[in-house]
């Protein structure tokens, strides 16, 4: 048997080969292998810090062309790939069987995207970013402008106020690292903003109160339709699948040039040899590729109190213990992950218990309660959102049912006359038949 | 003389009693067989399968009960239907023809007669129809005696009301509650007749049974003291009228208490309210007879003044606490359904739900036509021949069948109730008027003519007429004397009242032309109504509604299976804890068939829920997703019947 | 007015007394047992108006009890009541035994009821 198998191997091997590295990584959340899908094969020595870094993290790159005619995301119905990163903001068409919908199956079956646009953005990207959830700005030629928060330049005196310095970071240790990022971030690109209705999508870093989304080099004529801090430069998304996408629309935040320049903001007597842009694309690619903020849910157990087992249903008024264990990735084990806010809900249509969960620092969280007086089929729910963390929804099902016929008090108190009566007249019956009988 | 000639008359009696019990049991055999096969049509068109909708949920019940026990069943927490509420079948439910159907399965299983469950629920509607005609005879029997209890069964036997909810597969409470209903009545009159309390006990323990299988309970509950008051009220109170009627309350009450579906409401709903009234009233009535009967009329004149006067004032002040009690509730205390009996406008104007229901309308003409046929001009006369003479008993049959006649007016599916009733009526009146027919016939044939030789009339009719000479025989007696002891010991004063009566029956003598033409369309008449009894069992009532047929046009059978292709494809296709919504009308046969949760079913206890799925049915599909995501639903089934030609046909 | 009335009364009462005097042993021990059975289903009555009808299955069950005994004596003494025309030919054997199976069937109900 064991020969067998071991033959079989052999011959499919190679076909086998990513079946096997798939399974590997549903152990951890971490992405392995990526696609980086270039305009340009010369951004791959423009940005080589971005790609370097990655790379050193244990990442795969794959790195192709956008148009590449062999592009394909999937092979046999598998995902060949765990991430996608597009540096491509020109292309009008995917090469091979890459196209809109392809991308988008991509992320709907949990994968990670990240989307880097610029001036020279296609309608393909702009339209992928809708999709996502955010509009990049309509006008083709339009850029972020600001002229209070630009950054100062090493030459010139005055520097280009397209060229911003932003540094309206979102305030989560989960997305942007336990470090804060002191450096501004360098941006040069075009702005976009979130669609009101998705309420999946973050702005990460945005723009100043004072920026604006226009053509530097027209006059204006009509009022700017992006402005202030509803500009987004940075957005990311977290799909209810987990699924995470960054989007941004500067390609130049990525390179080598960004990463190591000196930046000092106008108006700010500070200045930093090197600007925040490393950081801040470091540790968010980390999140966007579920290095970090990844939490995972695993034996959720109810039973009545004092007993072990699972019962497959409960009855009202039983007291019951409830437990689930929690940890989060850290990239390379799971650790317990402590908090004390995790709630369990006892849930039919509407959450009839609601309790906070306690926890003994090892991931185990616990709470016991009593089922209310009301039959049904509930769920146990876990519903647990948190900026940055990936979403734990967990319910399982379980019915409740009334009392049985003969578990009802019995031998009540107050019922004792009525006894007494139904008693007696038993009593009274066998006497009278007696006395009816015999009186003669 | 006289004493040879009346013990030759004796032995010829028995002789003729032996020879007319021993046919009239074989008769009754045949009607059995006759209830039995009418009602397999079904069967045999199509297959032994469970029809329509509320049977499944039968069905499915009946199944946990063999499967699990009578104390699971009673305690059933069904999670798979009203999802997430659940239901509480075991309390919700008239358990009665689940019982019976798992009792008989499991007698049958012991005894080594390895039925499925199922053909044991496809046969148990017509195996009670049969029981039903039986009782219909047992009960017309004590009205008007053999003869009319014969045709009484053979028009109940075949009536088509009933066999629209008894045909084999169609599983459902009707078919063993018409026994169950039949059978009270004719203990109640058995009961009234014999004045034995064995009798009342074995009333309130059928009595227990009719409420265990059907909601119509109430109707008896409401009947039965109507007549009791009738009877007080034109005079006719008897010890025998108390103790049919005194016992049959406090244990029937109490009885109907235990049924778990009944509970309380047996003594908090206004539907039991009359009863405990008439209870009152009887009692009353009672303890007047009593002390008028021990005391001088001056002396009883004295206590009714003195009684009424303090009486008067006892009673008002009960009545109003009783209508305070009954106004305080917003329902008066009523169901919907009976309210809705009532006030036939009731449901359509605040519960729609009930007023959807087509078995809830009013019938039209043609239903009646179409349902008890020639019984319907028969009732009239069947009226008319209770009246001669008046006794307790006919007069609780003319009572049941007027109100029977309303109820059917209001709801279509109350027909039920009036196609015994009806089938009783018709039966007497046939009988009467062979009776009085044959024997105009018989007294104008030569040889048989001439007042002195009327006793010999009378026994050649007996001799041919078995049944008729029993009915005359019997009518005579019931009226004056009920019980058979009496029948026995008191032979004389039968013989001068039967006498007495032929004397008088020669005057309703007809001309012999008339009378066999009437004979003849009699005869017709019941040809008529047997033949439109046969087509209605073959072609309007036997479809099962789960496999539908049509005819193409040049005369092919259509087949469609549908409704079974697509509940399998759920049993086979989808994750065992899914939830399926569909109109409640498919969610019996989706938890019986295709074992998903449902959201709703035919079970329409909760209307918030029923209209939270309508909601979702007719809303904008985004909408309508947020609705059934609430629910946890994942399938939803919809019946688009967009594409059955001619189904009508 | 007054002074007839109460005389009336007191006729009444007389002739009632002399009226049921004339009453078999039997039917005497009948009527006290039905006196006794509305006796106690009245107190019981009484007792659930002052404590509340929280258990109302044994409420029920035991004023039914007492009810259905009563009401049950009452067809008794109907039946075996040699005035009463009607039942003639009923033996008072039978009629006794009929009563004691409605009475077993009732106390049986009862049992079931009473928990």
């Amino acid at each position: 048997m064991g020969r067998n198998n071991f033959s079989i191997l052999t011959i499919l091997s190679i076909t086998l080969l990513p079946i096997l590295s798939l399974s590997f990584s549903t152990d951890s959340p971490t992405d392995r292998r990526l696609l980086v899908l270039l305009d340009d094969l010369s951004l791959k020595s423009s940005h080589s810090i971005f790609f370097n870094s990655l790379k050193s993290r244990g990442f795969d790159l794959d790195f192709k062309l956008a148009d590449d005619p062999k592009l394909a995301l999937q092979r046999y119905g598998q995902y060949l790939y765990d991430g996608l990163i597009l540096f491509s903001p020109s292309i009008e068409r995917f090469g091979g069987a890459l196209d809109l919908a392809a991308v988008l199956d991509f992320v709907d079956s949990g994968h990670d995207l990240i989307i880097a646009a610029d001036s020279s953005s296609s309608d393909l990207i702009k339209s992928l970013a809708t999709e996502c959830g955010v509009d990049f700005d309509e006008d083709p030629s339009a850029l972020v402008i600001d002229h209070k928060s630009y950054a100062i330049a090493e030459t010139e005196g005055e520097g280009d106020h397209t060229l911003i310095a932003a540094d309206d970071f979102i305030e989560s240790d989960v997305l942007l690292g336990k470090k804060k990022i002191e450096a501004p971030v360098l941006f040069k690109g075009i702005a976009h903003s979130l669609n009101a209705a998705n309420t999946l999508v973050l702005k990460v870093l945005s723009a100043s109160p004072l920026a604006y989304s226009a053509n530097p080099s027209s006059k204006l004529s009509s009022p700017p339709s992006l402005t202030g801090s509803s500009i987004s430069l940075v957005s990311v998304v977290q799909a209810r699948n987990n699924a995470r996408i960054m989007i941004t629309g500067s390609l130049d935040m990525f390179s080598n040039r960004f990463f190591r320049s000196s930046v000092q903001k106008a108006g700010s007597p500070r200045k930093y040899d090197k600007s925040g842009n490393e950081q801040f694309v470091t540790e968010l690619s980390k999140w966007v590729f579920h290095v970090r903020g990844h939490l995972k849910a695993v034996n959720l157990r109810h039973n009545k109190a004092g007993e072990t087992d699972e019962p497959a249903m409960y009855r009202i008024k039983d007291d019951l213990d409830f437990s689930v264990e929690i940890y989060e990735w850290s990239g390379k084990s799971w650790e317990p992950y402590v908090a004390n806010d995790v709630q369990v809900q006892l849930y039919m249509m509407s959450p009839y218990v609601l309790k906070t969960l306690s926890n003994d620092k090892k991931g185990l969280y616990h709470t016991s309660f009593k089922v209310p007086d009301v039959y049904g089929v509930f769920q146990f729910k876990v519903e647990y959102h948190r900026l940055g963390y990936t979403s734990l929804s967990l319910s399982k099902q379980i019915p409740v049912r009334p009392f049985r016929h003969n578990e009802y008090e019995r031998f009540i108190t107050a019922a004792f006359p009525y006894y007494g009566a139904s008693f007696t007249m038993m009593a009274g019956f066998f006497i009278f038949s007696f006395v009816y009988l015999y009186h003669k | 003389m006289a004493d040879g000639e009346s013990s030759k008359e004796a032995t010829a009696r028995t002789l003729r009693n032996a020879f007319g019990n021993v046919l009239s049991f074989f008769i009754l055999l045949l009607i059995g067989v006759l209830a039995f096969s009418i009602r397999l049509f079904s069967v045999i068109k199509y297959e032994s399968v469970i029809h329509e909708f509320d049977p499944y949920f039968n069905y499915r019940v009946t199944q946990f009960l063999t499967k699990n026990g009578i104390y699971d069943f009673w305690n059933w927490f069904d999670d798979r239907t009203w999802y997430p509420l659940g239901r509480v079948i075991g309390g919700t439910v008239y358990p009665g023809l689940t019982l019976t159907a798992g009792t008989l399965w499991w007698l049958l299983n012991s005894l080594n007669i390895p039925l499925s469950v199922e053909t044991v629920c496809v046969f148990t509607a017509p195996v009670f129809s049969a029981f039903a005609s039986w009782a219909t005879y047992l009960l017309t029997k004590e009205v008007k005696g053999t003869g009319a209890g014969l045709t009484a069964a053979v028009l109940l036997a075949m009536v088509p009301s009933y066999i629209s909810r008894s045909v084999a597969g169609s599983y459902d409470n009707e078919a063993v509650a018409i026994f169950a209903l039949i059978f009270t009545f004719y203990l109640y009159i058995k009961t009234l007749n014999t004045g034995s309390l064995f009798y009342a006990t074995l009333n309130a323990l059928a009595y227990f049974y009719m409420v265990c299988s059907w909601g119509g309970y109430t109707f008896i509950i409401n009947l039965i003291p109507m007549h009791v008051l009738l009877c007080i009220v034109t005079g006719r109170f008897s010890s025998r009228l108390y103790i049919a009627y005194a016992p049959l309350v406090v244990l029937g009450t109490l009885l109907a208490a235990l049924v778990p579906v009944v509970g309380f409401n047996a003594v908090m709903t206004s539907e039991h309210f009359a009863s405990f009234l008439v209870f009152i009233i009887i009692h009353v009535v009672a303890l007047v007879y009593h002390v008028k009967g021990n005391l001088s009329p001056r002396m009883f004149k004295v206590a009714v003044t003195l009684v009424v006067s303090v009486g008067l004032v006892v009673c008002c002040a009960m009545i109003a606490v009783l209508i305070a009690l009954v106004a305080s509730s917003p329902t008066k205390g009523w169901s919907g359904r009976s309210l809705s009996l009532l006030d036939p406008t009731y449901a359509s104007k605040y519960i729609p739900i009930i007023a959807s229901v087509s078995e809830h309308q009013p019938p039209t003409w043609p239903s009646y036509f179409m349902d008890i046929n020639v019984l319907a001009f028969l009732v009239p006369a069947g009226i008319i021949a209770c009246f001669l003479p008046l006794s307790d008993a006919s007069s609780f049959v003319v009572l049941y069948i007027v109100m029977s006649v309303y109820f059917s007016g209001v709801m279509v599916r109350l027909m039920l109730v009036l196609a015994p009733a009806a089938c009783i009526m018709s039966g007497i009146a046939l009988s009467e008027a062979f009776n009085v027919l044959t024997r105009s016939i018989k007294f104008q044939l030569p040889g048989s003519s001439g007042t002195s030789q009327s006793r010999d009339a009378s026994l050649n009719t007996d001799g041919e007429q078995n049944d008729i000479a029993k009915t005359e025989k019997m009518d005579e007696t019931v009226k004056e004397r009920p019980s058979k002891k009496n029948r026995k010991k008191e032979k004389e004063p039968v013989e001068k009242a039967s006498i007495r009566s032929r004397i008088e029956k020669r005057l309703l003598v007809l001309p012999l032309e008339a009378s066999v033409i009437a004979i003849i369309l009699l005869v017709l008449l019941g040809a008529f109504y047997v033949v439109h009894c046969v087509w209605a069992a073959a072609e309007a009532y036997s479809a099962p509604s789960i496999v539908l047929t049509t005819y193409s046009r040049d005369g092919g059978l259509h087949v469609f299976d549908d409704f079974r292709e697509a509940y399998a494809w759920l049993s086979h296709n989808t994750e065992v804890d899914d939830k399926v919504a569909s109109w409640w009308d498919y969610g019996y046969q989706t938890t019986a068939m295709a074992n998903r949760t449902v959201i709703v079913d035919n079970n329409t206890w909760n209307n918030t829920h029923i209209a939270t799925v309508g909601t979702a049915m007719s809303s904008p599909e985004k909408a309508a997703w947020e609705i059934f995501n609430s629910l946890d639903v994942k399938y939803v089934l919809v019946v688009f019947g967009g594409l059955f030609p001619s189904l009508h046909a | 007015m007054g002074r007839t009335t109460s005389k009336d009364a007191q006729a009444l009462i007389h002739s009632l007394r002399s009226a049921y005097s004339a009453t078999p042993t039997s039917l005497k021990i009948v009527d006290l047992y039905v006196g006794f059975a509305v006796f106690a289903a009245i107190i019981q009555v009484v007792y659930m108006a002052i404590v509340g009808s929280f258990p109302f299955n044994s409420f029920l069950s035991g004023v039914l009890s007492c009810v259905g005994t009563a009401v049950l004596a009452v067809c008794l003494r109907i039946q075996v009541n040699k005035e009463n025309k009607e039942f003639k030919d009923l033996a008072p054997e039978r009629a006794f035994a009929d009563f004691v199976l409605c009475n077993l069937v009732l106390h049986l109900v009862i049992m079931n009821f009473l928990g």
